[in-house]
């Protein structure tokens, strides 16, 4: 039984050192990619103005676009899944299909700028989306319009940096869950393998 | 919107509060309070304590991000959580590379092992 003792804890040290080494490789991407991110806005800031890209742009109301899912497993651990909303467009699309016709033309030039939170939509079906985004939904808006009609390219590759942050922040969230939950175990089993020694003496 | 997931909150500096609501995380609406907080120069530590237990106290938030040096603020408050949600992760600032040796998660699990175990 010692020796399957050992086998076990042997395994929980090599599961645990694997997981602090994901980890590790996790923690190095996400934090070039907000450095990334900062340099991005502060290209977009020099050529925009000091005041154009900063808090003072915030919209007064705003509508979380990314959702987590958590979900406890048995264990303890907690695992976190990233989830953005792009499905709402998709229902929106199959609803107005009909109301459109006369207006697209008109609304042609406002597409963009009322686009949800989904750089993936095609222009052509745009015209639908719009017109039930902005009787229903007006607070759907991608946060990339708050800073004006036309940004500059630098900010749409900072809110891109930042969306992958957003996604990898949510796996490492999940791995640190498990490595405090792996560590438990481990010191769980130390004790136990510590204390029938000490019976034995 | 209820049983759609939670939200990521975030507290940091300016830039990182800007990169992150670009990113869609921000909620903010007459009715709740924001899932944000925008530390600058003369924000107090009492604030930023009450904002994250305020964040640890709601059932919606599932992450919540955190400049480290901000944490190294309130690392007292950060150590005493022990629930698994809502997470805490720590991400450096500008001015502030980040230093694995501070992070709570990583303290706690180097924390285990000593020399003993090994024998």
């Amino acid at each position: 039984m010692r020796v399957d003792q050992q086998l076990r804890l042997d395994e929980q040290l090599l599961l645990f050192m694997d997981q602090l080494e994901a980890l590790e490789e996790k923690r190095q991407r996400l934090n070039s990619l907000i450095e990334e991110g900062w340099f991005s806005i502060a290209k977009a800031r020099y050529s925009m103005g000091n005041k154009q890209v900063s808090a003072l742009q915030y919209a007064s109301e705003m509508e979380p676009l990314v959702y987590v899912e958590t979900s406890v497993l048995e264990g303890g651990t907690a695992e976190f899944k990233c989830e953005r909303k792009e499905n709402e467009t998709e229902e929106l699309k199959n609803n107005t299909i009909e109301d459109i016709g006369a207006k697209e033309t008109g609304l042609r030039k406002r597409i963009n700028t009322k686009q949800k939170g989904v750089k993936e939509e095609e222009q052509e079906t745009d015209p639908q989306v719009k017109t039930k985004a902005e009787s229903s939904t007006p607070e759907h808006r991608d946060p990339l319009k708050w800073f004006g009609i036309l940004v500059p390219q630098n900010l749409k590759q900072a809110q891109s940096s930042f969306k992958e942050v957003i996604t990898l922040s949510a796996e490492i969230a999940s791995l640190q869950s498990t490595i405090l939950a792996t560590r438990k175990e481990l010191q769980a089993q130390m004790k136990e393998k510590t204390q029938p020694e000490r019976k034995k003496e | 919107m209820p049983g759609r997931g939670k939200l990521i909150a975030v507290i940091g500096d300016e830039d990182t509060c800007t990169g992150f609501l670009l990113g869609g995380i921000g909620e903010l609406n007459k009715n709740r309070k924001p899932n944000f907080l925008v530390v600058e120069k003369d924000t107090s530590i009492a604030e930023i304590e009450e904002t994250f237990k305020s964040f640890l106290a709601r059932s919606d938030i599932g992450i919540i991000l955190i400049n480290q040096f901000i944490a190294e603020m309130i690392r007292h408050a950060i150590d005493a959580h022990m629930e698994s949600i809502p997470a805490v992760l720590e991400i450096p600032s500008k001015e502030h590379p980040y230093d694995a040796s501070k992070d709570s998660i990583l303290r706690r699990a180097k924390g285990m092992f000593s020399a003993e175990d090994f024998r």
